[in-house]
């Protein structure tokens, strides 16, 4: 049984660990990533659509060669990576972990000094969110029906419905079109479109695909494959309105309901999560509440853009290489009802937090809104937003060292969103 | 049975909509009625229970539409010609455990099932429970099998490798001042009924045991006899021991007609070929009352019964580690379901439910909103911290029950070789393993009136299934994987299942090689993300193992299409 | 008059566009990038074009292209037919070209994995 120690040990060879693991290597640790797939580059190895990296790069890449950019850099420091490996446990031993692994070879346990979570996100299945009838074939979400089209090669569908405007469920309403299926429209249950905008434009307008907002599936039917699908409108509580009910033939529905952070291997390890993000609760280091359990990407929060994955992570892969067990002095940021959530949920003052990243979604559509920090009431810092989405993530850089906060600072962020133009 | 009496009780609620007359040994009921819950109104009011005498149900009714059964969209020759010595028609829990108990003799035994896979409908779409019978009294055959059979689920769990806990049953009361009826009726179960094992605990034992369950409880009854076992998983390990021990499993088979002379069939007919049994045994569920019709002796109705189940995220596998239910005594109407509870399943998940609607449509396992929402209401009662936001799947099944609530295990009344095994609803899944000794004898004594039937010496009891990964240490894992690599390739991320046990899934006696099938005797695409990452991967490997394309693959059934080919056909040719 | 969302930010500025003789007039826009979007939208709209070529090697049923530059978007379902009859038969990479200057439009259809290349290992 193999048996090998690390300064820090990365679970995920996605966007985010791989930055995880260059980063932390970069720090000077001694880094090993483990992959459970055979290949590194995690889900954008199916996501070959363009529009990744801009921020990153510059560039408008495709999926794969986002993540190939990354993985030629993690290769050329000959970084430690197994794949094809799956850990079935992490326990917590003496002031490290030991990650217990199956793998062809047999198990494995690594010890780590630290770990960095990057596991990633899954998809909100059917069943979560009540769709009923019968089970037939030809049900998928978008991310197995984007395997299945853009790694096997096979078509699940010639005609479909597709629910939920989430960009994923966009990306495949184009991804299907090309490919010869007929794609009868997108719906959403809320009454704003979940995606980008200009995925809403280049995926489904151009391609004559209706989207109908307020609309829901209510019903599908079909014993062997999938036959017809119940569309209903909703109300502003998102509950069918009786009567509104119609029928469509189609072999498929294509959901595209949300994403889920995994948080199964950091819950194991009583990392404490936030109800807001689904992800573990972390500092400006992206420490979890777990002392040397760093997370990172989309296993931290949903992100919209891959380049913010790869910058988020190289933090945590930073801090995992430089982590020494130490007292916490932690705050906690507030957060207004007009926010959707925040990351990090708090800042250990114990560390250096002159340049904190912050991540935040608004909760509604706003103009010209106005997000103000105030430290024990009084406001230190302020940004306008002319425009403001839920689907849009937002990013900030502040020097928090410079604001005189203690363990028992009241931080608040509130967004204070203006009806008129101002 | 007072046939007046009733006459007169059916006149007085639906005036001369309704007719009753005593034919061969059955209550039959005629005429026409609006509703479907009108026509159970009925037959249930003059069911009498315990009775030799069945209730027929003929009332037309203008909600019921003509659904014919589904049967497999082909026909082939597979079973054509076959003379076994006994034909089961059925592959439920009771199907492929009377084909199994055959198999302790030198017979030839054939097993068909119209379906694509064994326990695809009611066996496979119940809760798991191993009843303790607490609800059963004297009388009926349900109470003369559950005590023996709940006994018999050890060795039988062990013997076929099938995950099965005995983790007890409670039944919660809220009202304090039930207390002494409750005492009385649990010991009259006791001492009259001889449910030996149960007993009232008071409400502290129980939140010292598990404290996730209603605070609010005063007292409850306590069954530690009761358990859990996979329903399906109990009911393919049957059918393996059963083709392990010489026996033919035949699926996508459905039983068409049958030639029916001087009260004996002659021959079966099915989409796959004429079978010509010595004697036919008849566990078709829900269609039990039309396999009997068909060997020209019905005199039973079944009334299908639907039942919806939640299963929760393994997370939630934490709040409880028993079977528990709320009681609410209620002064009207009977119940014939337990009434759902909440149980931890054999596989650590909870499983809320199920519900019961009377329904015409036998064959109907399409989910509602309603079902989930009733069955959780009432059961946040029994666990405060249940949330439908936890659940990661639900299905519905379709109960068999007869009128009289009791099953019919018995020889044909008109047709001599024949044996039924019909009415099978809850504790059915409970009462399999002795309900299938007896039936097996019953065919053996049948048989044995005109042939001589030996015991199978060569009979081997011991199924093994496919090894569990995720159960073991690392280093009986490190030596397992030594054997085979494959089963370090972990394939379902959230069930911890390999490519090894995957495989061996498919090399298993009865091979299913569908996705479906895969999910049901090794779990991929079981837990939360409910085979979004997996499903692909399972449908390659068996695409793979079938040597075919992936488009060749099923969900499960010949129709349930998964992907309808390459997206690039490649036409034209341009090389690069 | 033509109306259009302008997609070059998450504003999504709703924009006015008319013709006055040769010229556009563009209104609604925030900003200068909305007025050459709208022009572009006009008068030569393009777009770039993603999707997967099919291969002769069994554990990479098909590999994933994209467009070297932008091609208009009339030409999508056209080089999507090109790309259609296109088989990869040698072990090429990313940045090589699937398809040399598809259907004369100044483009070519280029692989964008590596995936090939890598060790023809196990898939899962």
């Amino acid at each position: 049984m193999k048996n090998e120690s690390y300064d820090v040990v990365v679970i995920g060879g996605g966007p985010a660990g791989l930055a995880a693991a260059i980063s932390a290597h970069d720090s000077g640790a001694k880094v090993l990533l483990l992959e459970r797939e055979a290949r590194l580059g995690g889900i954008l190895k199916q996501c070959i659509h363009d529009g990744f990296g801009l921020i990153r790069f510059g560039e408008k890449l495709s999926g794969p060669e986002y993540a190939e950019r990354y993985i030629d850099e993690f290769h050329a420091r000959q970084i430690a990576a197994v794949t094809l490996t799956f850990v079935t446990k992490i326990e917590k031993t003496g002031s490290g972990f030991t990650v217990h692994t199956v793998s062809r070879n047999g198990v494995a346990r690594y010890r780590a000094a630290a770990l960095v979570l990057a596991t990633g996100c899954r998809e909100r299945t059917a069943k979560q969110v009540f769709i009923h009838g019968t089970r037939p074939a030809g049900v998928f979400t978008a991310g197995t029906a984007q395997h299945f089209t853009n790694l096997l090669g096979e078509l699940p569908t010639k005609r479909c419905v597709i629910l939920g405007s989430g960009d994923i469920g966009l990306i495949m309403a184009r991804r299907l079109t090309l490919e010869g299926a007929e794609v009868l429209g997108v719906y959403e249950a809320k009454p704003t479109p979940s995606g980008l905008t200009r995925n809403l434009h280049q995926c489904l307008y151009d391609y004559d695909i209706p989207l109908y907002l307020s609309h829901t599936v209510t019903r599908v039917f079909g014993t062997d494959r999938l036959e017809s699908v119940e569309i209903s409108e909703v109300d502003e509580h998102m509950t069918p309105i009786p009567g509104t009910e119609q029928r469509l033939d189609c072999d498929a529905l294509i959901l595209s309901v949300g994403l889920i952070p995994e948080n199964e291997l950091a819950e194991s390890l009583g990392v404490k999560l936030d109800p807001k993000t689904k992800g573990p609760v972390c500092d400006g280091q992206n420490m979890t509440s777990v002392d040397g359990v760093f997370s990172c990407g989309n296993a931290l929060h949903v992100n919209d853009l891959v380049d913010y994955v790869s910058e988020n992570a190289a933090v945590a892969g930073a801090a995992a290489a430089a982590y020494k067990p130490q007292k916490r002095k932690p705050v906690e940021i507030h957060i207004s009802d007009t926010l959707l959530y925040m990351v990090p949920q708090q800042l250990d003052l114990a560390r250096n937090n002159n340049k904190t990243a912050v991540y935040f979604r608004a909760r509604g559509d706003y103009n010209n809104s106005r997000l103000a920090l105030t430290v024990d009431g009084k406001e230190v810092f302020s940004r306008r937003y002319a425009f403001l989405r839920p689907p849009e993530m937002e990013k900030l850089e502040l020097d928090f060292d410079g604001m005189g906060l203690t363990e028992t600072s009241d931080v608040q962020f509130k967004l204070e969103p203006q009806t008129e133009k101002g | 049975m007072n046939l007046s009496k009733c006459s007169k009780k059916l006149k007085k609620r639906f005036g001369d909509a309704v007719t009753l007359s005593l034919e061969n040994q059955s209550v039959v009921l005629r005429g026409h009625l609006a509703t479907w819950a009108q026509v159970i109104e009925a037959c249930q009011s003059v069911a009498e229970k315990n009775s030799a005498i069945h209730v027929v149900n003929d009332i037309t009714c203008d909600e019921q539409t003509e659904t014919p059964m589904r049967v497999p969209g082909f026909t082939d020759n597979t079973v054509d010609g076959a003379a076994p010595d006994v034909l089961v028609i059925g592959g439920g829990i009771s199907g492929a455990s009377i084909a199994r108990e055959l198999t302790k003799w030198k017979l030839d035994v054939l097993l068909v099932e119209k379906e694509a896979d064994l326990a695809l409908q009611a066996s496979g779409r119940n809760d798991g429970e191993v009843h303790p019978g607490i609800d059963l009294g004297k009388g009926s055959l349900k109470h003369r099998y559950i005590r023996r059979a709940n006994r018999m689920f050890g060795d039988v769990c062990s013997e076929l490798d099938v995950e099965f806990h005995r983790i007890g049953q409670y039944v919660l009361f809220q009202n304090n001042a039930l207390k002494p009826l409750i005492g009385l009726y649990c010991l009259w179960r006791k001492y009259h009924d001889g449910i030996e094992d149960t007993k009232l605990i008071s409400g502290s034992q129980l939140r010292a045991q598990e404290p996730h369950l209603q605070p609010g409880t005063k007292f409850a009854i306590w069954n530690p006899s009761a358990g859990v076992v996979c329903p399906y998983g109990l009911t393919i390990a049957y059918a393996e021991n059963a083709v392990q021990n010489g026996a033919k499993v035949s699926l996508h088979t459905a039983v068409l007609d049958m030639d029916v002379k001087n009260g004996e069939i002659c021959s079966v007919k099915t989409n796959r070929g004429t079978i010509f049994p010595k004697l036919v045994i008849n566990a078709a569920g829900v269609f039990a009352e039309d396999v009997a019709a068909m060997a020209q002796d019905r005199f039973f109705s079944i009334h299908p019964r639907r039942g919806t189940n939640s299963i929760t995220d393994k997370k939630t596998g934490a709040f409880l580690h028993s079977i528990a239910t709320v009681k609410e005594l209620s002064v009207h109407g009977k119940n014939h379901s337990k009434g759902g509870g909440t149980m931890r399943t054999a596989h650590g998940n909870l499983l809320v439910g199920p519900d019961a609607v009377e329904t015409f449509e036998k064959e109907n396992t399409a989910t509602n909103r309603e079902s989930i929402a009733t069955v959780f209401k009432k059961q946040k009662i029994t666990m405060p911290d249940l949330s439908e936001h936890d659940i990661i799947t639900y299905f519905t099944g379709v109960r068999a029950p007869t009128f009289e609530e009791d099953y019919i295990i018995e020889r044909g009344r008109r047709t001599t070789n024949l044996i039924h095994c019909a009415g099978i609803q809850s504790p059915g899944l409970t009462t399999a393993p002795a309900v299938a000794e007896d039936v097996a004898q019953m065919a053996v004594d049948f048989l044995k009136e005109k042939q001589t039937v030996e015991q199978n010496q060569a009979f081997n009891p011991i199924r093994k299934g496919v090894p569990v990964l995720r159960k073991m240490s690392d280093e009986q894992r490190e030596e397992m994987i030594r054997k085979n690599p494959d089963y370090g390739v972990i394939i379902c991320r959230c069930e911890e299942i390999s490519k090894g046990e995957i495989l061996d899934a498919l090399h298993a006696p009865i091979c299913v090689p569908t996705v479906d099938g895969i999910k049901k005797r090794v779990r991929p695409g079981m837990g939360r993300c409910q085979g979004g990452f997996c499903s692909p991967l399972v449908t390659k490997i068996i695409a793979d193992f079938l040597d075919e394309p992936l488009s060749a693959v099923r969900k499960s059934s010949p129709a349930s299409v998964i992907t309808y080919g390459k997206t690039k056909q490649n036409e034209g040719g341009r090389d690069a | 008059m033509t109306e259009l969302t302008c997609i070059v930010c998450p504003r999504s500025c709703k924009l006015q566009i008319s013709a006055d003789k040769e010229t556009l007039i563009v209104t609604g826009n925030a900003c200068k990038r909305g007025a050459v979007f709208a022009q572009n939208e006009m008068t030569d709209p393009r777009r770039t074009l993603c999707s997967t070529v099919a291969t002769v090697f069994p554990e990479a049923p098909v590999l994933p292209v994209r467009v070297s530059d932008e091609i208009p978007k009339a030409k999508i379902f056209d080089v999507m037919r090109e790309i259609n009859r296109t088989v990869v038969k040698t072990r090429i990479g990313r940045g090589d070209v699937v398809i040399k200057n598809v259907l004369g439009l100044g483009a070519d259809v280029i692989a964008t994995s590596d995936l090939l290349k890598e060790k023809a290992g196990e898939t899962s």
